[in-house]
Protein backbone atom coordinates (compact mmCIF):
# COMPACT_ATOMS: atom_id res chain seq x y z
CA UNK A 1 0.00 0.00 0.00
CA UNK A 2 2.11 2.67 -1.04
CA UNK A 3 -0.28 5.63 -1.81
CA UNK A 4 0.00 5.54 2.71
CA UNK A 5 3.46 6.82 2.37
CA UNK A 6 2.78 9.55 -0.65
CA UNK A 7 2.46 12.50 1.07
CA UNK A 8 0.37 14.25 -1.57
CA UNK A 9 -1.83 11.61 -3.45
CA UNK A 10 -4.07 13.99 -4.87
CA UNK A 11 -1.21 15.58 -6.96
CA UNK A 12 0.45 11.73 -7.70
CA UNK A 13 0.39 11.62 -11.45
CA UNK A 14 0.80 7.82 -10.80
CA UNK A 15 -1.01 7.45 -7.77
CA UNK A 16 -4.27 8.97 -8.49
CA UNK A 17 -5.05 7.38 -11.41
CA UNK A 18 -4.44 3.91 -9.71
CA UNK A 19 -6.29 5.18 -7.02
CA UNK A 20 -9.46 5.99 -9.00
CA UNK A 21 -9.30 2.64 -11.03
CA UNK A 22 -9.29 0.52 -7.53
CA UNK A 23 -12.15 2.68 -6.16
CA UNK A 24 -14.10 2.63 -9.31
CA UNK A 25 -13.64 -1.55 -9.32
CA UNK A 26 -14.45 -1.83 -5.23
CA UNK A 27 -17.56 0.23 -6.01
CA UNK A 28 -18.02 -2.12 -8.99
CA UNK A 29 -17.78 -5.15 -6.56
CA UNK A 30 -20.24 -3.68 -4.16
CA UNK A 31 -23.56 -3.31 -6.52
CA UNK A 32 -22.54 -6.78 -8.45
CA UNK A 33 -21.91 -8.36 -5.40
CA UNK A 34 -25.84 -6.96 -4.40
CA UNK A 35 -26.90 -8.72 -7.72
CA UNK A 36 -25.15 -12.22 -7.20
CA UNK A 37 -26.43 -12.45 -3.64
CA UNK A 38 -29.80 -11.48 -4.58
CA UNK A 39 -29.69 -14.71 -6.89
CA UNK A 40 -27.52 -16.78 -4.69
CA UNK A 41 -28.92 -16.23 -1.08
CA UNK A 42 -31.82 -13.74 -1.07
CA UNK A 43 -32.32 -10.25 -0.15
CA UNK A 44 -35.11 -10.51 1.85
CA UNK A 45 -36.15 -12.40 5.24
CA UNK A 46 -38.42 -15.36 3.40
CA UNK A 47 -36.28 -15.97 0.26
CA UNK A 48 -32.59 -16.15 2.51
CA UNK A 49 -35.22 -18.37 4.72
CA UNK A 50 -36.02 -20.24 1.71
CA UNK A 51 -32.35 -20.95 0.91
CA UNK A 52 -30.78 -21.58 3.82
CA UNK A 53 -33.80 -24.12 5.40
CA UNK A 54 -35.38 -25.00 1.84
CA UNK A 55 -39.14 -25.36 1.14
CA UNK A 56 -41.39 -28.42 1.44
CA UNK A 57 -44.35 -27.08 -0.28
CA UNK A 58 -42.22 -26.33 -3.21
CA UNK A 59 -40.08 -29.05 -2.96
CA UNK A 60 -36.76 -27.08 -2.17
CA UNK A 61 -34.11 -28.66 -0.38
CA UNK A 62 -32.55 -26.93 2.79
CA UNK A 63 -28.56 -26.07 1.71
CA UNK A 64 -26.34 -28.33 2.65
CA UNK A 65 -24.22 -27.78 5.55
CA UNK A 66 -20.46 -28.14 4.02
CA UNK A 67 -21.88 -25.70 0.99
CA UNK A 68 -22.72 -23.29 3.47
CA UNK A 69 -19.51 -23.27 5.15
CA UNK A 70 -17.13 -22.89 2.50
CA UNK A 71 -20.28 -20.22 1.19
CA UNK A 72 -19.51 -18.18 4.86
CA UNK A 73 -15.76 -18.94 4.46
CA UNK A 74 -15.37 -17.16 1.13
CA UNK A 75 -17.23 -14.56 1.98
CA UNK A 76 -15.14 -13.83 4.96
CA UNK A 77 -12.01 -13.71 2.62
CA UNK A 78 -13.38 -11.29 0.00
CA UNK A 79 -14.95 -8.89 2.73
CA UNK A 80 -11.51 -8.91 4.70
CA UNK A 81 -9.96 -8.13 1.59
CA UNK A 82 -12.11 -5.56 -0.17
CA UNK A 83 -12.72 -3.93 2.97
CA UNK A 84 -8.90 -3.64 4.12
CA UNK A 85 -8.39 -1.92 0.77
CA UNK A 86 -11.27 0.44 0.90
CA UNK A 87 -10.77 1.24 4.49
CA UNK A 88 -6.93 1.85 3.94
CA UNK A 89 -7.74 4.49 1.14
CA UNK A 90 -10.75 6.59 2.67
CA UNK A 91 -8.43 6.41 5.77
CA UNK A 92 -5.57 8.49 3.59
CA UNK A 93 -7.82 10.69 1.77
CA UNK A 94 -9.79 11.74 4.10
CA UNK A 95 -8.13 11.68 7.65
CA UNK A 96 -8.76 15.00 8.30
CA UNK A 97 -12.44 14.51 8.79
CA UNK A 98 -13.49 14.27 12.55
CA UNK A 99 -16.51 11.23 11.52
CA UNK A 100 -13.53 8.78 9.32
CA UNK A 101 -13.08 6.39 12.58
CA UNK A 102 -16.90 6.51 12.91
CA UNK A 103 -17.35 5.49 9.40
CA UNK A 104 -15.00 3.09 9.45
CA UNK A 105 -16.08 1.44 12.77
CA UNK A 106 -19.60 1.24 11.51
CA UNK A 107 -18.54 -0.88 8.07
CA UNK A 108 -16.15 -2.95 9.59
CA UNK A 109 -18.41 -3.55 12.63
CA UNK A 110 -22.10 -4.63 10.64
CA UNK A 111 -19.22 -6.15 8.46
CA UNK A 112 -17.93 -8.56 10.37
CA UNK A 113 -21.73 -9.11 12.06
CA UNK A 114 -22.91 -10.06 8.90
CA UNK A 115 -21.78 -13.60 8.31
CA UNK A 116 -21.31 -14.07 11.73
CA UNK A 117 -25.46 -13.72 12.27
CA UNK A 118 -26.04 -15.99 9.07
CA UNK A 119 -24.18 -18.89 10.68
CA UNK A 120 -26.05 -17.94 13.70
CA UNK A 121 -29.29 -17.98 11.80
CA UNK A 122 -28.24 -21.26 10.08
CA UNK A 123 -27.08 -23.25 13.32
CA UNK A 124 -29.49 -21.24 15.92
CA UNK A 125 -32.41 -19.59 15.30
CA UNK A 126 -33.82 -18.07 11.71
CA UNK A 127 -34.50 -14.76 13.97
CA UNK A 128 -30.83 -13.99 12.86
CA UNK A 129 -31.62 -13.57 9.30
CA UNK A 130 -32.99 -9.85 9.73
CA UNK A 131 -30.15 -8.95 11.49
CA UNK A 132 -28.05 -10.41 8.80
CA UNK A 133 -30.02 -8.85 5.87
CA UNK A 134 -29.71 -5.41 7.74
CA UNK A 135 -26.16 -5.44 8.68
CA UNK A 136 -25.44 -6.65 4.91
CA UNK A 137 -27.24 -3.24 3.06
CA UNK A 138 -25.81 -1.66 5.69
CA UNK A 139 -22.36 -2.07 4.97
CA UNK A 140 -23.01 -2.19 1.30
CA UNK A 141 -24.28 1.42 2.00
CA UNK A 142 -21.47 2.36 3.85
CA UNK A 143 -18.78 0.93 1.86
CA UNK A 144 -20.31 2.82 -1.20
CA UNK A 145 -20.30 5.83 0.69
CA UNK A 146 -16.88 5.38 1.61
CA UNK A 147 -16.30 4.72 -2.09
CA UNK A 148 -17.91 7.75 -4.00
CA UNK A 149 -16.52 10.06 -0.92
CA UNK A 150 -12.79 8.93 -1.74
CA UNK A 151 -13.34 9.20 -4.70
CA UNK A 152 -14.94 13.09 -4.82
CA UNK A 153 -11.84 13.80 -2.04
CA UNK A 154 -9.53 12.51 -4.96
CA UNK A 155 -10.50 14.67 -7.65
CA UNK A 156 -13.07 17.52 -7.04
CA UNK A 157 -12.92 18.50 -3.37
CA UNK A 158 -9.90 21.38 -2.54
CA UNK B 1 -0.98 10.66 9.44
CA UNK B 2 -4.19 8.94 10.30
CA UNK B 3 -2.47 6.70 13.00
CA UNK B 4 -5.85 6.03 14.81
CA UNK B 5 -8.42 4.96 11.41
CA UNK B 6 -5.40 2.46 10.48
CA UNK B 7 -5.48 0.81 13.84
CA UNK B 8 -9.20 0.57 13.54
CA UNK B 9 -8.94 -1.10 10.04
CA UNK B 10 -6.31 -3.29 11.36
CA UNK B 11 -7.96 -4.47 14.24
CA UNK B 12 -11.32 -5.93 13.04
CA UNK B 13 -8.57 -7.30 9.96
CA UNK B 14 -7.48 -9.42 12.99
CA UNK B 15 -11.06 -10.32 13.31
CA UNK B 16 -11.65 -11.17 10.29
CA UNK B 17 -8.85 -13.21 10.37
CA UNK B 18 -10.12 -15.06 13.38
CA UNK B 19 -12.91 -15.51 11.39
CA UNK B 20 -12.06 -17.17 8.86
CA UNK B 21 -9.11 -18.97 10.49
CA UNK B 22 -12.23 -20.45 12.27
CA UNK B 23 -14.35 -21.44 9.24
CA UNK B 24 -11.10 -22.58 7.72
CA UNK B 25 -11.11 -25.14 10.96
CA UNK B 26 -14.32 -25.68 11.02
CA UNK B 27 -14.72 -27.29 7.38
CA UNK B 28 -11.45 -28.88 8.05
CA UNK B 29 -12.88 -30.98 10.79
CA UNK B 30 -16.74 -30.99 9.08
CA UNK B 31 -15.65 -32.53 5.40
CA UNK B 32 -11.80 -34.17 6.03
CA UNK B 33 -11.40 -34.66 10.04
CA UNK B 34 -8.41 -34.16 12.17
CA UNK B 35 -7.39 -38.32 12.41
CA UNK B 36 -5.01 -40.04 10.18
CA UNK B 37 -7.77 -42.32 8.81
CA UNK B 38 -10.01 -39.68 7.92
CA UNK B 39 -7.84 -37.44 5.92
CA UNK B 40 -6.66 -41.27 4.18
CA UNK B 41 -10.59 -41.80 3.54
CA UNK B 42 -11.29 -38.36 2.77
CA UNK B 43 -8.85 -38.93 -0.19
CA UNK B 44 -8.57 -42.32 -0.72
CA UNK B 45 -12.08 -42.95 -0.71
CA UNK B 46 -13.92 -45.65 2.19
CA UNK B 47 -16.10 -48.52 1.19
CA UNK B 48 -17.69 -48.57 4.39
CA UNK B 49 -18.91 -45.18 4.23
CA UNK B 50 -19.40 -45.59 0.56
CA UNK B 51 -16.75 -42.26 -0.31
CA UNK B 52 -15.41 -42.66 -3.69
CA UNK B 53 -11.96 -41.22 -3.99
CA UNK B 54 -10.63 -38.09 -4.55
CA UNK B 55 -9.53 -37.32 -8.29
CA UNK B 56 -6.18 -35.20 -9.35
CA UNK B 57 -8.51 -32.95 -11.08
CA UNK B 58 -11.15 -32.48 -8.01
CA UNK B 59 -8.45 -31.88 -5.82
CA UNK B 60 -6.87 -28.84 -8.25
CA UNK B 61 -10.43 -27.51 -8.16
CA UNK B 62 -9.72 -26.77 -4.50
CA UNK B 63 -6.45 -26.22 -3.94
CA UNK B 64 -6.58 -23.48 -7.19
CA UNK B 65 -8.24 -20.71 -5.07
CA UNK B 66 -6.23 -21.18 -1.94
CA UNK B 67 -2.99 -20.77 -3.65
CA UNK B 68 -4.13 -17.46 -4.47
CA UNK B 69 -5.98 -16.83 -1.23
CA UNK B 70 -3.21 -18.03 1.15
CA UNK B 71 -0.19 -16.48 -0.28
CA UNK B 72 -2.39 -12.77 -0.35
CA UNK B 73 -3.71 -13.54 3.59
CA UNK B 74 -0.11 -14.61 4.31
CA UNK B 75 1.64 -11.51 2.96
CA UNK B 76 -0.86 -8.64 4.42
CA UNK B 77 -1.29 -10.34 7.85
CA UNK B 78 2.97 -10.48 8.20
CA UNK B 79 3.18 -7.09 6.61
CA UNK B 80 1.37 -5.42 9.20
CA UNK B 81 4.65 -6.67 11.55
CA UNK B 82 6.56 -4.21 9.78
CA UNK B 83 4.90 -1.59 11.44
CA UNK B 84 5.66 -3.15 15.23
CA UNK B 85 9.21 -3.76 17.18
CA UNK B 86 9.11 -7.18 15.96
CA UNK B 87 10.40 -5.93 12.44
CA UNK B 88 14.14 -6.72 11.41
CA UNK B 89 14.09 -9.75 14.24
CA UNK B 90 14.81 -13.53 13.36
CA UNK B 91 11.75 -14.42 15.03
CA UNK B 92 9.85 -12.31 12.32
CA UNK B 93 11.70 -13.93 9.62
CA UNK B 94 10.80 -17.11 11.36
CA UNK B 95 7.40 -16.62 10.97
CA UNK B 96 7.35 -15.53 7.72
CA UNK B 97 8.98 -19.31 6.19
CA UNK B 98 6.86 -21.15 8.90
CA UNK B 99 3.33 -19.55 7.82
CA UNK B 100 4.71 -19.86 3.98
CA UNK B 101 6.29 -23.76 4.04
CA UNK B 102 3.09 -24.84 6.18
CA UNK B 103 0.54 -22.95 3.76
CA UNK B 104 2.47 -25.16 0.80
CA UNK B 105 2.26 -28.15 2.52
CA UNK B 106 -1.25 -27.71 3.83
CA UNK B 107 -2.17 -26.98 -0.14
CA UNK B 108 0.25 -29.69 -1.63
CA UNK B 109 0.37 -32.38 0.83
CA UNK B 110 -3.42 -34.18 -0.80
CA UNK B 111 -1.15 -34.35 -3.92
CA UNK B 112 1.48 -36.92 -2.35
CA UNK B 113 -1.39 -38.55 -0.79
CA UNK B 114 -3.40 -39.51 -4.00
CA UNK B 115 -0.02 -40.54 -5.56
CA UNK B 116 0.17 -43.07 -2.90
CA UNK B 117 2.18 -41.95 0.29
CA UNK B 118 -0.13 -42.34 3.14
CA UNK B 119 2.34 -40.60 5.60
CA UNK B 120 1.51 -37.21 4.00
CA UNK B 121 -1.93 -37.30 5.60
CA UNK B 122 0.07 -36.39 8.97
CA UNK B 123 1.84 -33.86 7.08
CA UNK B 124 -1.46 -32.27 6.07
CA UNK B 125 -2.70 -32.45 9.66
CA UNK B 126 0.46 -30.93 11.12
CA UNK B 127 0.97 -28.75 8.27
CA UNK B 128 -2.91 -27.27 8.83
CA UNK B 129 -2.07 -26.73 12.46
CA UNK B 130 1.43 -24.84 12.30
CA UNK B 131 -0.28 -22.64 9.61
CA UNK B 132 -3.06 -21.89 12.15
CA UNK B 133 -0.88 -21.31 14.68
CA UNK B 134 1.68 -19.49 12.82
CA UNK B 135 -1.40 -16.53 11.87
CA UNK B 136 -2.56 -16.90 15.33
CA UNK B 137 0.43 -16.18 17.11
CA UNK B 138 1.26 -12.97 13.99
CA UNK B 139 -2.40 -11.98 15.05
CA UNK B 140 -1.35 -11.64 18.36
CA UNK B 141 1.54 -9.66 17.93
CA UNK B 142 -0.45 -7.41 16.15
CA UNK B 143 -2.73 -7.06 18.67
CA UNK B 144 -0.23 -6.42 21.05
CA UNK B 145 1.38 -3.84 19.34
CA UNK B 146 -1.96 -2.03 18.89
CA UNK B 147 -3.41 -2.33 22.04
CA UNK B 148 -0.36 -1.96 24.61
CA UNK B 149 2.35 -0.63 22.98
Amino acid sequence: MRFTLIKNVKEDKAMKPLLNGLLLFILLYILFDIFVKSHTMGLSVSTVTTTLFGNADEFLDPMNESVFLEFVHMQIFFLMMILLTLSAVYARLLHKKSKTVLMLNILLFTALLTPLSLVAAYFYSAEFIGIYLFTFFTWHIVAFYMATASLWELNCAK
Amino acid sequence: MPNSAYKVAISYFILFSFLLLGSGAWIFAQKIGFSYHSVLSYYLGDTATFASPKTYEGVLKTILPHIFAFGLFVMVVLHFVIFTTKRNTKEFTTLIYLAFLSAFFEIFSPFMILEGFEFFAYIKIFSFFLFEGTVLYTLFILFKSIFYN
